[in-house]
């Protein structure tokens, strides 16, 4: 006897009523698919260039967003269910950086964006690879968080698991640190 | 004032995530940011930073949102089913508990007579047309034990096997 004749609503996507209250029940396929559309992109830049490695962004977006799925997420809207959604790839991230690795992230060079970015507007952005390489990975990720993504220090520190008031000093150094390396041409 | 803030430099940062920097600003704010190093240096990262974000995030090509929704669900139902077998896990090893404790106690109570058994299994079984006339009859008992010992193994294997399978 196999287990789908025994518990068919198990199999049959029933699995919220087996669970309890579930994540899904909060977002159908297509809430999910326009809230995806909307954030996928931006979640994507955030893990490609705090990791440096554009293959681990795609897999790290995906497990993200399977994840944020299958979790009990808060539900107070979008901007919320974002921050979870960044909270989920830093630990994603996190959990990444700790594990042994074959080769170090730091090794991926930094052209493989340098050649998909043809209209670099101006001489900081152009700079900001070589300056994003130099810094630390929770450097970069304050710094994305903060400056790309606009979140205000407390967000930050929900995202990150830092502490709330710690962050506002790190910042500040990891910012000071970047707008030399930018002046300076990347060149620490 | 903290030493490492500017007391404009929220001025500057709501202007800059509002994207009114550097057009909808007064003349007075740019010349201060051209003057300070904290708000300049907030303007330069800040302008690095979305800029790269703009760029970076037309670079993917994303998986289906379908496609992420149907393997949350996979997921999603596999932890059900997960959940789902530990009780009956829990009976499965209830079960075996007992039943290893009942063999244990008649084990125990028959402890005299397990000889006699032995000894009587060839006869019952029959196993006396399997052995060669020539083997002596007190010797039989050492064959059937270690094969009765090899069955019970192999057996064991074969429903962990079965159950690993399911």
């Amino acid at each position: 006897m196999s287990w789908e004749s025994i518990i068919p609503n198990v199999l049959a996507g029933d699995a919220q009523s087996l669970a309890g209250s579930s994540p899904a029940s909060a977002m159908d396929n297509e809430q999910f698919a326009a809230f995806y559309a909307r954030s996928a992109r931006s979640l994507w830049a955030y893990l490609a260039r705090v990791s440096r490695d554009p293959s681990l962004a795609d897999d790290l977006t995906q497990e993200a967003y399977v994840r944020f799925l299958c979790a009990h997420h808060p539900e107070d809207g979008e901007v919320a269910a974002r921050r979870y959604l960044f909270k989920i790839a830093t630990n994603l991230l996190r959990d990444h950086w700790r594990r042994p690795q074959s080769s170090s992230i730091d090794e991926v060079p930094e052209h493989i964006f340098a050649a998909k970015e043809p209209g670099t507007h101006s001489d900081s952005v152009a700079m900001l690879a070589p300056a994003m390489a130099q810094m630390r990975p929770r450097d970069r990720q304050l710094l994305w968080l903060a400056y790309a993504e606009g979140y205000s220090h407390h967000e930050i520190a929900q995202i990150t698991g830092l502490a709330s008031a710690s962050i506002r000093l790190l910042l500040f150094r990891a910012r000071r640190k970047m707008a030399r390396l930018l002046r300076s041409g990347g060149e620490a | 004032m903290s030493p490492f803030t500017c007391a404009r430099e929220r001025e500057v940062s709501d202007l800059l995530h509002r994207g009114h920097w550097p057009q909808a600003c007064s003349e007075e704010l740019r010349t201060h940011v051209g003057s300070c190093r904290t708000c300049s240096d907030l303007v330069l990262v800040t302008e690095s930073l979305q800029e790269s974000r703009r760029q970076t995030a037309q670079l993917p090509r994303l998986e289906p949102a379908g496609a992420i929704w149907w393997r949350a669900q996979l997921r999603r139902r596999n932890a059900a089913i997960d959940q789902m077998s530990r009780p009956i896990l829990g009976a499965q090893i209830f079960a075996l508990a007992m039943a290893l404790l009942v063999i244990g106690a008649l084990a125990i109570w028959q402890a005299g007579n397990w000889s006699a058994w032995l000894a009587d299994l060839p006869g019952v079984l029959h196993l006396g047309a399997l052995i060669p006339s020539s083997f002596p009859e007190n010797g039989i008992l050492w064959i059937i034990v270690p094969v009765l010992a090899t069955i019970a193994l192999l057996s064991g294997i074969v429903v962990y096997i079965a159950s690993e399978k399911q």
